[in-house]
This record gives C-alpha cells, structure tokens and sequence, in this order.
C-alpha cells in the first residue's frame, strides 16, 4: 500500500485520501476544525497547518492545509515543523479575538473542541485588547439553545443541515466578521435532524436545550453504550445520567448504522424517563404498594387463572422480557403473543419472513449506495435515520420514487411521487409488478407514473424496496417483496418495523396468536391478562375492541415505564426500568441483535421486565431459568452481544412465509368514501409521546385532505369537520394538503385511536355547521 | 409593495440563459428593491415564494450582497470603504466622524432627508483611498472635511 510520512513514521493511505483522513486514520491527531468525516474538507478553518516536503527535492518546504492536500506517495509531512506550529498558534488567537472566553458557564465546556485546540496550539494569553463582536441569539425552538457570539465560522453547521441534512431553514448569514449562523426569523428549526447541530459545532453555539434545563458537567456524567427506544432502527446511543436522573443521550458511532448522527426523536425523546406521570411504585386496586406485595397479589392472581392468562409481549419490549413472559405463559398453558393488534401481527411476520427470505436487507451505510429506491410510505417519521440515508442517495445521484397516503418529507427528493389512497397500494404495486416482469396485464394503459417508475427500478444497479409495515397491509409488504425478486438479485429490501424490537417480538410468535388472545378476552376467557410493555388500550385499530374485552377480564397486570391508558386502566400495576436503567438486548430491522447496558439506577427500586417474570414464576412455584438460557432453547447458539460491539445478526428458524391468498383482511364496509391514513410526526412513539421538548413540536391535529377531495366535498381549510363510525366521533378541522392522497384524510393517531381504526380503514366526514 | 404578478414578470424577462429560477434571486431582489428602497421582511419571504427558495435561503443572499438593503435607506446612499488600502488611509475616521456629524451610529437614519452612510468591502478604488460610492459613483480621497461637506449637500439637496 502507498504511504506518506508524518514526522518520519509511515502512514498507509487509499487513492483519494487526503493527508488529514490518513493521519486520522492512523490516530495522529492533526488539530483541525472545519473537517468532518461527513462533511469532508473545506479549507475554511485554516487549523490543520503542516508542512510537506515534496519528493522533488528543487522544491522547498511549504505549509499545507493538511485537509486540502492530496496524499502522494513519499509525500513527507511534518506535524510539528516550526512554521506550521506558528500557522496553527496564530489561527487559534485569531478565532480566539471574538470567543467570549466564558467556558465556566458554557454548556459546551468540558467536551469543547475549540477548548480542546486552544490548549493544544493556541497561546495561552490574549493580545488583543478591543471590543468583541457580539451577535443577537435567536430563539431556535425547545431543542437548541443557540449563543452566536462564540462562533468561529467553521461552517460545519450549515453543511451538515443543508448540504447533508437537505434543511433549508438555516443558513449562512452576512459576511465578513459578521457571518451569523442562524435561521430568517426566530422559530424552532424544522429539519429532523436539526439536533446533531449541538454535536456538530465544536464549541458551544449550538448546545443541546433540554440538557440545560438540568445539566450537569460532561465528567461528571455517567455513561454506557445504549441502543436508541424509539424505532427499529437500532442506533446506537450514549446516554448520560447524573444523581439518578437521565440527562441527556448523545449518538454513539456504529460503523454500519448511525454512524456520527442521530434523529430528534432519539436524542430527545428520552425525556419519557424523566416525566412526572411515569410509574415508580407498584400499585394494587389503585393503592401503592411495595414490590413483594404487588408480586404476592400477581402471582395469586395468575395461580387462580391457570391457564386461562394471557400475556401480551411488546414490540418495544427486550428480547429478555418477551421470551421470559411467553416461557412463563408456555408453562401456565396460557396464550402469549407479542402485538397488541392482529393486522400489526399478520403485517410484521410477513415483513420479517420476507427480509429472511430475500436475504438482502441493507444496513444505513449501505443504503448510502443505492442508486433507485422505491418507497411506500412515511420514512421520516417512521424510521428517521433511514431517510436521512436516502438523502445521501439522493445527493449521490440514486432517484427516488415515492408512493405514499399523507405527507412525507422525502418526497422533495422524489423524481417521480405519486400519491395513493391506502387501500389502492396493492393494486399499484401489482400494476408496477406485471410492467416490471412484462407479464401478461402488462400494457399500455397503465400511467405514466408507473411506467417511469418500472423503468427507474429496471435500469438501476441496486434497487432498493422500502415499505413501512405500519402502513402497510401484509398484501402491500408480499407485492413489494414480489418487485424485489421481479428485480433480480441485486434488489435490496427493507420493511420499517413498528418497533426497536419488533424482528425480535416477530421471532418469538406464533402466527394468530393475537387474534385467538383478542377473541379469547372478548368472550370472557381470559381471566388474567399480563401486559408487558404494550398498550393495547389505545392500539388505533383494535384498542375499541380491547377497551370493551377489559371488561370481562378479572385482573390486568401491566409492566411498563411509562404511563400509558393501558397502564392507567391496571389492576395491577408493576413499574419496571426504563432502557437506560436496564440491560437487555433488541434486534433492529435488519435482524441485528444489539445488546444494551445499564446506565445508571434510579434511587427507586426498578427491575426489568424479565427479573419480574421470573420473580413471579418462583412465586407460582414453578421457576423459569434465567433469560439467556430461555434464548437459547429458541435461538440456538444464542449469545447476547455485548453492549458497544457491533452486534450480530441473529441466526432463528426462518418464520413461515404466508401467501396473499391465507391472509385475511377484513371487508370494509362502504360508506361516503373517505379512507384513514396515519399522519405521523417526530415525537410519534409511544415513548416520544413523553418528551414535553419533543411534544411542543406536534403539528395541528387537524383532518388532512388534498385539494381535489376538498373541492369534491365542498370543504374549505380550517372547516370543522365531524369524523365519525360506529365507535365514536371526534371533532376537528379540515387543513388541505396536496400531499395527501385523493379521498383519504389523514389523521394522528390519538384520532385514530379514539375511532377505534387504522391506516386504511373507512371513515366518515361531515361538516359541522 | 409592488405585486407579485409585476414580479413574476420580471423573472420571465429574465435572458433565457439563467440556468435556474434560484439564479433569479438577486435580479428579482434589486427589481423589488429598485421600487421600495429597501427588502423589509414581506418582500424576502415573496421573493422565496417567486423564487421557489425557502426565506432563509434569500435571506443569506440578501445579507451577503451589499448593494441589498435590508434597513430603510436615505434619499442617498454613501458607501465608505473601510479594507486595507482605505482603512490604512483613514477609513476608520471617516466613519466615526459620519456617524458623529449625522449623530446616529452607521445604517441607521438620522431623518427624513439625511444619507445612509454605511461601511463597505473593497471597492477597487484603491487609487483614491479613502474612497466611498456616492448613490454608485466613485468618490475620492476623501478627508472628514471633504466628507462633511458631502453629507451636508447630499442632505440640503433636492
């Protein structure tokens, strides 16, 4: 391999790389600012002064910045030369002439790389006697405090939210000493991604602003590797705790999947650990209680039930808590499943079943490199970091094609998006299915949009499938999985699954289970029924229908962190640890299982979910060996990867592939046209749903229609509208939006929740005079 | 507020050679500019809705070209160089002592009638430093006596 030498020692390095990425590589910190290994070079800091030698000795020696130069062969590059030295000292005490120098009191203080430079280069006094620059801030909304007067114009915050984040609501401003990084007018940033600005920064400009409600000194911040709650991504984080209290989780790097970033959602939506409605006491018939008491009172309980419990597993739920819950339904002969909702069942085991089969599933790196997609769906807010992988498809030239039912962010990066009504999703993607294998059907009457879209994937090196099961009915999942192999091999596939756990909750059940649970409550044959990590009360499409089972079930057990319906309607209600009080493991989208550790304990008692489980079965009598063992009986081999490895993709019985014709989905009743589509947002989890920073962000819940069904229906925007069925009805108004697709409206899931639907199913609309 | 529809016009005036509708921001902020004086905030966010940018994106242009004014601006406009040359020439006095003869500090307007004064980046006028543009034309040496009687005209005039 060609190597350069860097102060005599000899360092390898790839065609193309500069002399920056190979020092760095090499771990020889080259002191810099304005490069990042996202963003790139840009020469704008001037700090990564060194002086080369070139081979042609008739050359003298010269400064370079270190992140412009090219590696050459031969190429000797001295670090610690005296010239570059002095560059170095001198652009420090430049940056330094308008810093505030107010570290004490900056939260940037203690992991500031400025901080860290100036000591490194810099001198150690100021010179220069005059006034400082000052900036006014701007109110950037509740998650990024910003403090403009320490900037030093490296740039890297505008190229990372325009140029990498693809934000357009925050710029570069001015010139000369005045550049200002900022946004128009005050308002809260508006891209997804807008919180890796506080990482982004190397000094304190833009620091993180739930943090600094209750902040405490980076050093002082107990940390652990940690896999982000709140989509079946699987980034890997890096929470930190003080006096037991979660403060704040920052993105830690994982090769293939995160990598330097994270989504809103995942660093703010921790706030749910922290919210002054989360259950830290057991609690019996409404009475706090201790421990012992509640887990005497649950096992007495499930004892008297025998095998009439029943056990509701989570898709956000560990694969400890899961496998130790249907261990101890197994023994109880009782029916366990992991879903809360039948179609979210049948959706999500056919989606894993298919990405088993296919084999083919990308990690985000990977992603990077595609060069077609085909989208059905929401990505942003089903799965942000996937979409922000897109966006660097995109901005590599990949073409993306978007068939969706309600606003999606993506689709500003689409050559070619179409809106469609859910329940005519299949019907597009067979039509695109016979264009693509020219089967027989195929003609020339199908759209253009079709047409466009075929030819796109067709000529495309390495297409990619991207579904959301969420929106999804398990014909939508098998007719995108049938396009991948019309595709050929190279054809990627990915389902975002409706939780950071859901491939490994899919793993663990049985087809129907959730169904012949459902129908079991509703006739009365359940007499207890645990619940762990779920919220079946307020599942959108069948929460009616566990709302009026609940009636006829004896005792409710619920084991959960966070206040939900479900856990307010308890009988018996046993707090258990939240991800960062927990150790555990959770298998991400692709079939990664990643293990977390526990960060700190909270001064009240929390175990997790499976020390509960088991506590309980030594109660009943009848104890459950400990969670690895369960893992291993249903995955061979089975090791929990350890917390801040890579993880390991986890070797299980493929799942059995259902075929269209054994799925059954209900009829839907007619009614004046309108079908429900999901309005997702940020703060859309059930864990997010906690976070005030993330909740004061929440779009208007208003009724969504595009401006061809408005014109239909008369409406005008802001109109009040009833929405309506036989469950329930709910007032709201009528936002016209060409996003949406024609005669759907699309609606938050508090809405669908109250309707007793989901994405797809009938509604009825009516203004209200 | 000149109308949207005079605007749009513009930008389909523009020589067909404009690679894009973003390489009409700036003509279309001096068109708007050249009927109001100045871009308030109503006009950068209808530029962005004719541009088809978001409002911050024009707001970077606009705040970047100085020959774009953001603030209300006198009947006259003198702008003062202050890099290298000019400022090695006394530039920095000349300033101080047009904020002092108008009695408000730089960009700001004093009355009705009085200039903007207002710094500005290298004019290329090098060869007449200190140098200024008065209302576009070159002005210069320019020394605070010569100065104070230009401001003086520039706001008797009519």
């Amino acid at each position: 391999m060609d190597t350069i030498l860097i102060d005599g020692r000899s360092i390898p390095f790839e065609p193309g790389e500069n002399i920056l990425q190979a020092a760095l590589k090499a771990d020889i910190q080259i002191p810099h600012f304005c490069y990042h290994a996202a963003l790139g070079s840009l020469g704008a800091c001037r700090l990564c002064a060194v002086e080369i030698k070139p081979k042609d000795s008739d050359k003298a020696a010269h400064v370079v910045m270190a992140c412009l130069e090219p590696a050459q062969t031969g190429l000797e590059v001295s670090l610690s030369a005296k010239a570059a030295q002095q560059v170095r000292r001198h652009v420090i005490e430049l940056l330094m002439v308008n810093h505030p120098h107010d570290c004490p009191i900056c939260d940037e203080g203690g992991e500031c790389h400025l901080q860290e430079m100036t000591v490194a280069c810099g001198p150690s006094y100021r010179r220069y006697r005059g006034n400082k620059r000052t900036f006014p801030n701007q109110d950037l909304g509740p998650l990024i405090h910003h403090e403009m007067n320490r900037c030093i114009t490296c740039y890297r915050c505008t190229r990372f939210y325009q140029d990498y984040a693809l934000g357009n609501d925050f710029g570069a401003m001015r010139l000369r000493n005045e550049v200002y990084f900022g946004r128009f007018q005050d308002g809260p940033l508006e891209n997804p991604f807008a919180g890796n600005l506080v990482e982004i920064c190397p000094t304190g400009v833009f620091t993180d602003a739930v943090f600094r409600q209750h902040f405490a000194r980076t050093w002082d911040l107990k940390t652990a590797p940690s896999i982000c709650p709140h989509c079946s991504v699987g980034c890997n984080t890096l929470p930190g705790a003080r006096d037991g209290t979660l403060r704040r989780v920052r993105n830690r790097k994982h090769q293939e999947l995160n990598r330097w970033f994270i989504c809103d959602r995942g660093q703010y939506g921790h706030q749910y650990s922290e919210h002054n409605t989360r259950p830290l006491s057991p609690r019996v018939s409404g009475t706090n209680t201790d421990y012992r008491s509640a887990l005497a009172a649950a096992a007495r309980e499930i004892q008297a039930a025998a095998e009439r419990t029943g056990g509701i597993g989570s898709v956000r739920e560990d694969l400890e808590g899961n496998v130790m819950l249907r261990s101890l339904l197994n023994d109880l002969k009782g029916i366990f499943t992991a879903f809360n909702d039948p179609e979210l069942e049948t959706a999500t085991l056919t989606a894993v079943s298919r990405m088993q089969e296919l084999d083919n599933t990308p990690h985000l790196a990977a992603l990077e490199q595609t060069d077609a997609a085909l989208i059905t769906g929401d990505l942003t807010f089903h799965a942000p970091m996937i979409d922000l992988a897109l966006r660097q498809a995109w901005r590599n030239g990949a073409k993306l094609a978007m068939l969706h039912s309600s606003a999606a962010q993506l689709t500003q990066f689409a050559s070619t998006a179409a809106t469609i009504a859910p329940r005519k999703m299949h019907d597009m993607l067979t039509q695109l299915y016979r264009q693509i294998s020219r089967q027989s059907g195929a003609n020339d009457a199908v759209t253009q949009t079709i047409k466009t879209i075929a030819a796109t994937l067709s000529q495309a090196r390495q297409p990619l499938m991207a579904g959301v099961v969420e929106t999804s009915t398990a014909q939508d999942i098998i007719a995108l999985a049938e396009l991948a192999k019309a595709l050929e091999s190279t054809a990627q596939l990915i389902y975002v699954l409706p939780g950071p756990n859901a491939y490994g909750a899919a793993l663990l059940s049985a087809a129907g289970e959730t169904v012949t649970l459902l129908r079991a409550a509703e006739r009365g044959e359940v007499q207890t029924l645990i619940v762990a990590g779920s919220d079946p009360l307020s599942e959108p499409r069948s929460g009616a229908r566990w709302r009026a089972a609940r009636q006829n079930i004896n005792t409710l057990i619920v084991l959960d962190c966070i206040a939900t319906a479900t856990a307010e309607a308890a009988d018996i209600l046993i707090p258990v640890a939240a991800w960062p009080e927990r150790s555990g493991t959770f298998v991400n989208y692709e079939g990664r299982a990643q293990g977390f550790s526990t960060v700190f304990h909270r001064p009240e008692y929390l175990p997790s979910t499976a020390d509960i489980i088991s506590e309980i079965s030594h109660l009943l009598g009848n104890p459950l060996r400990d969670a690895a063992s369960m893992l291993q009986d249903s995955f061979p081999g089975f090791q929990a990867p350890a917390p801040g490895t890579p993880g390991a993709h986890i070797s299980a019985q493929h799942l059995p592939i259902q075929y269209s014709e054994l799925i059954q989905t209900k009829s839907h009743s007619s009614n004046n046209g309108w079908q429900a589509a999901l309005a997702s947002w940020l703060g859309d989890d059930p864990l997010a749903g906690f976070s005030p920073a993330l909740t004061k962000l929440a779009p208007p819940n208003a009724a969504l229609i595009n401006p061809e069904s408005a014109v239909r229906a008369s409406l005008k925007n802001g109109a009040r509208v009833r929405l309506w069925n036989s469950v329930s009805s709910v007032e709201t108004s009528i936002q016209i939006n060409p996003s949406v697709a024609n005669g759907t409206v699309a609606i938050q899931r508090s809405i669908l929740a109250r309707l007793g639907i989901g994405h797809g199913d009938s509604v009825n609309l009516e203004q209200l005079v | 507020m000149t109308d949207i529809d005079t605007l749009q016009k513009d930008l389909a005036n523009l020589p067909p050679d404009h690679p894009d509708r973003r390489a009409a921001a700036v003509p279309a902020m001096l068109s708007l500019q050249s009927e109001t004086g100045y871009l308030d905030d109503a006009a950068i966010e209808k530029i962005a809705e004719v541009t088809g940018l978001s409002s911050t994106e024009i707001e970077e242009l606009a705040t970047f070209y100085s020959l774009i004014y953001r603030r209300p601006t006198g009947r006259h406009i003198v702008q003062i160089c202050d890099s290298v040359c000019c400022s090695m020439r006394g530039a920095d006095q000349l300033l101080t002592a047009a904020e002092h003869y108008l009695g408000v500090s730089l960009g700001n307007l004093a009355s009705e009638n009085a200039p903007t004064v207002l710094p500005s980046i290298c004019l290329g006028l090098c060869d007449k430093a200190p140098a200024a543009l008065v209302d576009g034309e070159a002005a210069g040496p320019l020394s605070r006596t010569l100065l104070e009687a230009l401001l003086k005209r520039l706001q008797t005039e009519e």
